[in-house]
């Protein structure tokens, strides 16, 4: 395609980075939506206010331990505070809205819990937003070293490749918990069939309140990260990408890990490079805010080829 | 599962993609349209002050105080320009009655946005303010301009820069309600310009804007200038909305586009990430950055700290010989730092109009004070006074008379005013 080569292999390759950094943002996020989509069928609309929680709480931490005077080997203990405290918070907030918002719902009509999340996440995103912000946005400290690796055309930021490299062994560690653990096989098998699950012995809440906190903590993580990437948090940073998460999910197949993981990616890059794309073709100029348009239209189709998502199982069928 | 409908589900899909591509070509080339607005042009009619209800006396009674209403962004994102000017049109008030009656300041929260500006005048109105400071954006004002001048309600702008403000598209006219303060985005951009071309010598200038009403007049008047001035403006201006965190993309396209100078017309809370993410990147990190007055605050500094650092910002307007008198009651009332806070000197100015403008016609009957809001209005046409950002005089259409514009740069954390042609 002679078409991609009007502008440099340079810029492409930081188009295709860029994609693959806010790719990690959306993994992350989505695999809290596809875990307790799993083991509840409900789709879990407060998640996006997890995630900014999780930045807040993380800004909090940075904020406190000097803010951007933070320097050398204190950077890293800086930062892996600022990680378990954004975890922390968030698990707290997802695993309280659990208990008040959802379990109490757990055999109502499946609008009443859908209807519930909507209005925790509502509540939640002004309280911050309205309630103790004034509706105006903080900056993250930055405090990450500067500089970049260079591949040839590739050029990747340290942050970029901390950001990459952190989602992948978070993303790495669930697997590996959900895989290998009694825990984790608690929690497959609460998603494949609750009520034969505890009828073989296993605690479905606890199976369910673990699996909101894996969801959280992954979350959380996100938060600061996206924090120490894009600089400016907000009361309501979390709709936007609390909605790209879900459609990632939704894109991979819910209730699929993997499928989180590939749709998160899949978003990221068809976000970022997508409108470029587009711009190529002569005459088109397409403003910045066209990547949502491109990334959505894009997941419409994937859908109508595949709806139930790419790595989509379809739903067994409950008595 | 074949469908029965008229048309398949692909006919329909392939209709919808045919109707989202014509939509996208159709809206993707306007940037380029705006040519900024006339500044010049026609004058107060007649006819404009017919639908205002001010071509005849309209008298209202105060009983103790007066209220004077000031239409601000209070909270959100550019309270940080807000919330000062507020103050500094407070300040002007300081200490003064009218006729033996005090001033009620009546403040409202325009939010800075075109939804926000007629409902703050709405409110004000409501409260029955007799004029009024604001709004302070231009999207705001635009939208507000009808609601004041339906009710002959006088207001000055200390902010709201849009060419088009003082010339809108009605056959009556200019509104004769509407008198601002500031210098306009095209004396603002026309020296940004200048600027970048002669005194930072750049030849190809990379263009950044918010997509409001302020951000996109801005930037369109930048590009008239600059390209006027022999620079040539390279890759594609780069719009974005409100609340955008992630300008990875654009910086991308400006890392292709290779520009001497990067300008951005918007304001603070986006300019902050954007600097951020900016000079993060190795080959951005020299590149000269010029940006207009909804980016000069203390707020791109505490937020984008080392980033900031080497960062132009143009200020439109002077200092005047009342400055330190506004400094001041600002620092006293508010504690406020006038030198840092844009546009205050100019909501200070704006409500001294208002303040001088009632002296003059305010009429004191039986314990009560009763205004001709036309008489009113005159007097704030007429008003020529020195104040704290410069004189004070109305042209026939509602601007300031004359202007100037001043610079400003980034340096140790701080804003160092630069002297005329330095850098």
């Amino acid at each position: 395609m002679t078409v991609i080569f009007l502008t440099s292999a340079e810029f492409w390759a930081d188009q295709f980075v860029n994609g693959m950094t806010t790719g990690s943002i959306y993994a992350l996020i989505a695999l809290g939506y596809t875990m307790v989509y799993g083991v509840l069928q409900l789709i879990n609309f407060a998640h996006g206010e997890v995630f900014m929680i999780g930045a807040f709480a993380g800004y909090g931490v940075l904020v406190s331990m000097g803010g951007d005077d933070i320097s050398g080997g204190m950077i890293a203990l800086a930062l892996v505070l600022a990680l378990i405290a954004a975890s922390a918070a968030s698990m707290v907030t997802a695993v309280a809205i659990e208990r008040i918002a959802y379990r109490p719902l757990r055999n109502a009509p499946r609008l009443a819990p859908l209807i519930s999340a909507i209005g925790v996440s509502v509540m939640l995103s002004h309280l911050v937003d309205d309630g103790f912000l004034s509706g105006r946005s903080k900056f993250y400290p930055t405090i990450f070293p500067a500089g970049n690796l260079d591949l040839g055309p590739l050029s990747v930021s340290y942050l970029q490749l901390f950001l990459m490299v952190s989602s992948f062994a978070m993303m790495m560690g669930l697997w590996w918990f959900i895989q290998r653990t009694k825990l984790g096989r608690g929690i497959r098998a609460v998603a494949e069939d609750r009520d034969n699950a505890s009828l073989m012995g296993i605690d479905v809440n606890r199976a369910i309140v673990v699996t909101f906190a894996l969801g959280a903590i992954m979350a959380g993580m996100a938060g600061v990260l996206y924090g120490l990437f894009f600089t400016s948090i907000r009361g309501s940073m979390g709709f936007v990408p609390g909605v790209k998460a879900f459609t990632a999910a939704v894109l991979g197949g819910i209730g699929s890990i993997q499928g989180a993981v590939i749709g998160g990616y899949f978003l990221g890059l068809t976000e970022t490079i997508g409108r470029e794309l587009l711009n190529e073709i002569p005459g088109v100029n397409l403003p910045n805010q066209w990547k949502d348009v491109v990334a959505f239209s894009l997941l419409v189709l994937v859908l109508i080829f595949r709806p139930n998502g790419i790595f989509g199982k379809v739903e067994t069928k409950r008595a | 599962m074949r469908d029965r409908g008229m048309w398949s589900k692909w006919t329909w899909l392939m209709a919808l993609v045919a109707l989202v591509a014509v939509l996208a070509v159709a809206c993707s080339g306007d940037d380029d349209d705006d040519d900024g607005g006339d500044t010049g042009g026609s004058g107060f009619t007649d006819a404009g002050y017919k639908t205002a209800g001010l071509d005849q006396a309209k008298v209202v009674t105060y009983d103790a105080e007066i209220p004077i209403g000031i239409s601000s962004a209070l909270t959100g994102d550019t309270a940080g320009l807000g919330i000062p000017i507020a103050d500094s049109a407070e300040a002007a008030g300081d200490g003064v009655t009218i006729k033996g009656h005090a001033i009620k300041w009546v403040r409202e929260d325009d939010l800075c946005t075109p939804e926000g500006g007629p409902a703050a005048a709405d409110r004000l109105i409501k409260a029955k303010v007799v004029a009024a400071v604001g709004p302070i954006c231009s999207g705001g004002t635009r939208a507000a301009l009808k609601t004041f001048d339906d009710a002959g309600i006088t207001h000055i702008s200390p902010s709201a820069t849009a060419g088009d403000l003082t010339s809108p598209t009605r056959a009556e006219g200019p509104y004769v309600t509407f008198f601002r303060v500031p210098v306009l985005n095209s004396d603002e951009a026309k020296a940004q310009a200048k600027f970048a071309h002669d005194t930072l010598g750049a030849k190809k200038a990379f263009v950044v804007f918010d997509t409001d009403d302020y951000g996109k007049d801005l930037a369109a008047e930048f590009q008239k200038y600059f390209k006027e001035d022999g620079g040539e403006i390279v890759g594609t201006p780069a719009g974005y909305e409100k609340k955008t965190t992630d300008f990875k993309s654009i910086i991308a396209n400006i890392k292709d586009a290779k520009p001497d100078v990067i300008y951005q017309a918007g304001f603070y809370a986006e300019a902050t990430p954007f600097l951020t993410q900016l000079r993060a990147e190795a080959d951005l990190k020299e590149i000269p950055y010029i940006g207009g007055d909804g980016i000069k605050n203390d707020e791109l500094i505490t937020g984008a700290k080392a980033a900031a650092d080497g960062a132009y910002l143009a200020l439109p307007g002077t200092t005047g010989s009342q400055f330190d008198t506004y400094k001041d009651k600002f620092a006293k009332l508010f504690k406020g730092d006038a030198d840092t806070a844009t546009f205050g000197a100019e909501a200070y100015d704006a409500a001294t109009a208002i303040i001088k403008a009632l002296e003059k016609v305010a009429v004191e009957k039986d314990g009560k004070i009763e205004v001709d809001l036309k008489k009113l209005n005159e007097a704030i046409k007429d008003s020529n006074f020195e104040g704290a950002s410069g004189k004070i005089e109305f042209g026939d259409n509602g601007n300031r008379a004359g202007g100037v514009v001043r610079f400003f740069k980034v340096e140790g954390g701080k804003y160092v005013q630069l002297e005329a042609g330095k850098k």
